[in-house]
């Protein structure tokens, strides 16, 4: 992709295109920027990408990317920087967001890759204060914060269109004193008492797999969406709760997970509904370094080319019957 | 043994009694025997080097540096993820006996670009660690969650080759270990104290000096060059032209390395601006990272068969270009 389009707010309401363009380097600076003719907001433009880029692990010095907004920002305004780092992540490829990306946020530690806050921005934009760090875009921790959270996905299959992925996020924050019972230091925001029940029966059988994982977390679980039926979620659950207590190996990507469980304090994963449409459904959201998760009672059920599509896109597959190495 | 502490009188004797225990090797200020069970290196300037055995006299000439090792094993413990850290990998590892297929030996040239005055296990471990982490978050070694007996087969035979290429030594096991960090109190730390570090750089690795990493550049790639040379391309044109214009740039790269001016100076008699330098290292470690690239990268190319090259090659295009852009960088002294 040569090209790459986000969307940003500005403060008076109106909404702005971040055009990045990629092109052969020739000599020239790693990051050219213009706006309506304003040398400053262009420099300032070039630091805020060049400082975003020391969070990155590869390096490739053979591009440059023009970025341009097509409309200028009231002057002191920085609601766009966040627009403007991820349309130049977006078109070398380090981080896919699909088309209609809108995003708005600022910092002053792009160089850490987090990110302080945002002004305005509509509700299915990538807001910046919600975010909190670049890392999390994969749902990974940010490796500075004292409060640890990680993200992972799950397919909610409701019959059709509305089909989606949904995340789950688990926070993790150390106890002061061991915790008598582990499920009353499990918080759900937003969630049925069945529903709390239920998350908090499989984190604590999951963490007594751990061995080591009792008594110490206070813990808080959101969900993308709050009203969904079905078990599925489980494996998601599980595996946001060991990415957040440094407990399980760190992918490029996101964790997409479907999966249940009726022995978590043996680590098993047992099958679920629904194999076909949640293989289409995936298979069309996984994107390059993204690591799906599915029962291994699915293995010889999948569709027909499900594991080389998934391969052509650059993300890796692993049925499981059990979680941990292995 | 006794010429061992007549003439070094102004060094301290080395401590060879640690060999093979929590020293991995040693540089040995003046000549004399190899200690029982240790193996001699001698190392001119140039970075060629000679193997002396145990029980065998060494005598580094004028401008030669001694060193002996102890072959191991050793075991360390590595962190792969810096956000995972209560889950680690328990390596054993030994430097092997030499292969008589190459005219230098990879160990070898570590001790002669790398090692100071010792190389301690726990120092060595940390280096493996940072190339572990950084081809990790490169994607080119995959240990992703729930990790199942393939994968774990193919990131065993990749980190086995890195480490060969990279470092000389043989991976004797590797298993996934529980590691004693306590993460709940890392991030009580993290309350008083933010950490202000990037995630990308790995935090145990200091920032190395200019002349360190100028010096690996100048010592490592002539050798890097000679092992693209050999790679085992298939049949065609194309790959053959491309490699050969790597090798002419390699060879540019490596002119401009063994050229470069001085840190502190501007011009000749005329001092460069403190801050100024900071960037002039700072460019350097960077080509020196360019250079941890492309020895990873000759390990990728012995396990790719002829199907993968070309995905190597456009990799080592990558990898070349970033080694010009900053050498030309450190090169420059005052920018426009």
């Amino acid at each position: 992709m040569n090209s790459a389009t986000c969307r940003t707010t500005f403060a008076d309401g109106s909404v702005a295109v971040v055009t990045a363009t990629r092109r052969p380097r020739a000599g020239r600076a790693d990051v050219k920027c213009s706006c309506a003719a304003d040398p400053q907001l262009a420099a300032r433009m070039q630091q805020v990408v060049r400082l975003a880029r020391h969070t990155e692990a590869r390096f490739d010095s053979r591009d440059q990317v023009v970025i341009s907004i097509d409309r200028a920002p009231a002057q002191h305004e920085r609601d766009w920087e966040l627009a403007v780092v991820l349309a130049d992540r977006m078109v070398r490829g380090v981080w896919e967001g699909g088309a209609g990306v809108h995003a708005n946020g600022w910092s002053d530690h792009w160089q850490l890759g987090r990110i302080d806050g945002h002004d305005a921005g509509p509700g299915d934009a990538i807001l910046g204060a919600a975010l909190g760090h670049l890392a999390r875009l994969n749902g990974q921790p940010d490796c500075g914060a004292s409060v640890s959270s990680a993200r992972a996905w799950f397919p909610l299959h409701s019959g059709g269109i509305n089909d989606s992925l949904c995340w789950v996020e688990v926070s993790v924050y150390p106890l002061d004193s061991p915790a008598g019972d582990e499920e009353d230091s499990i918080a759900t925001p937003g969630l049925d008492a069945a529903q709390q029940l239920a998350v908090r029966q499989v984190l604590a059988a999951a963490r007594h797999f751990d061995g080591r994982a009792l008594g110490r977390w206070r813990t808080v679980v959101r969900f993308g969406q709050g009203r969904f039926q079905g078990n599925s979620f489980e494996l998601a659950l599980v595996m946001a709760d060991r990415l957040a207590r440094g407990r399980e190996f760190v992918p490029r990507g996101r964790i997409i997970a479907s999966g249940c469980s009726g022995a978590w304090h043996a680590g098993r994963v047992d099958t679920v509904e629904g194999c076909a449409p949640k293989c289409a459904l995936v298979l069309g959201q996984a994107v390059a370094g993204d690591r799906l998760l599915l029962p291994k009672a699915w293995e010889t059920v999948l569709p027909e080319g499900f594991v080389a599509a998934v391969k052509a896109r650059g993300a890796s597959l692993a049925c499981i019957d059990r979680i941990g190495i292995m | 043994m006794m010429g061992l502490f007549k003439r070094g009188s102004a060094s301290p004797a080395p401590d060879i009694g640690a060999l093979g225990a929590g020293v991995l090797a040693l540089r040995m200020p003046v000549a004399g025997t190899v200690p029982p069970s240790c193996i001699g290196v001698v190392a001119d300037r140039g970075g060629r080097t000679r193997r002396a055995a145990a029980g065998q006299r060494f005598n580094p000439g004028e401008h030669e540096t001694a060193f002996c090792f102890h072959p191991g094993p050793y075991s360390v413990d590595l962190l792969p993820f810096a956000a995972a850290p209560e889950l680690g990998l328990r390596l054993a590892f030994a430097v092997d006996g030499p292969d008589p297929r190459v005219g230098q030996q990879r160990f070898d040239l570590y001790l002669a670009s790398e090692a100071g005055t010792t190389v301690e296990v726990a120092q060595f471990g940390r280096a493996i660690e940072a190339a572990v982490q950084r081809e990790l978050a490169q994607g080119v070694l995959a240990l992703p969650p729930c990790t199942t007996v393939d994968e774990w087969h193919a990131f065993r035979a990749g980190l086995n080759q890195l480490l060969y290429t990279r470092f000389g030594v043989t991976v004797d096991d590797c298993v996934p270990v529980d590691l004693d960090n306590d993460y709940a109190q890392v991030l009580r730390g993290r309350i008083e104290r933010p950490a202000d570090l990037p995630p990308a750089a790995p935090a145990s690795m200091p920032l190395a000096s200019d002349a360190h990493s100028l010096r690996r550049l100048f010592l490592e790639l002539p050798c890097v060059a000679s092992g693209l040379r050999l790679a085992v391309l298939p049949p065609g044109q194309a790959l053959f032209r491309q490699q050969q214009a790597l090798l002419q740039r390699l060879d540019a790269v490596t002119l401009d390395i063994g050229t470069m001016p001085a840190l502190e100076l501007a011009a000749p008699g005329r001092p460069l601006d403190p801050a100024r330098q900071e960037e002039r290292a700072a460019h350097s470690a960077q080509a020196a990272a360019a250079l941890d690239d492309t020895w990873a990268l000759m390990a990728r190319m012995s396990l790719a068969g002829s199907a993968g090259m070309a995905a190597i090659f456009d990799e080592a295009d990558r990898i070349v270009a970033n080694l010009e852009y900053a050498s030309a960088a450190r090169r420059i002294a005052e920018p426009s």
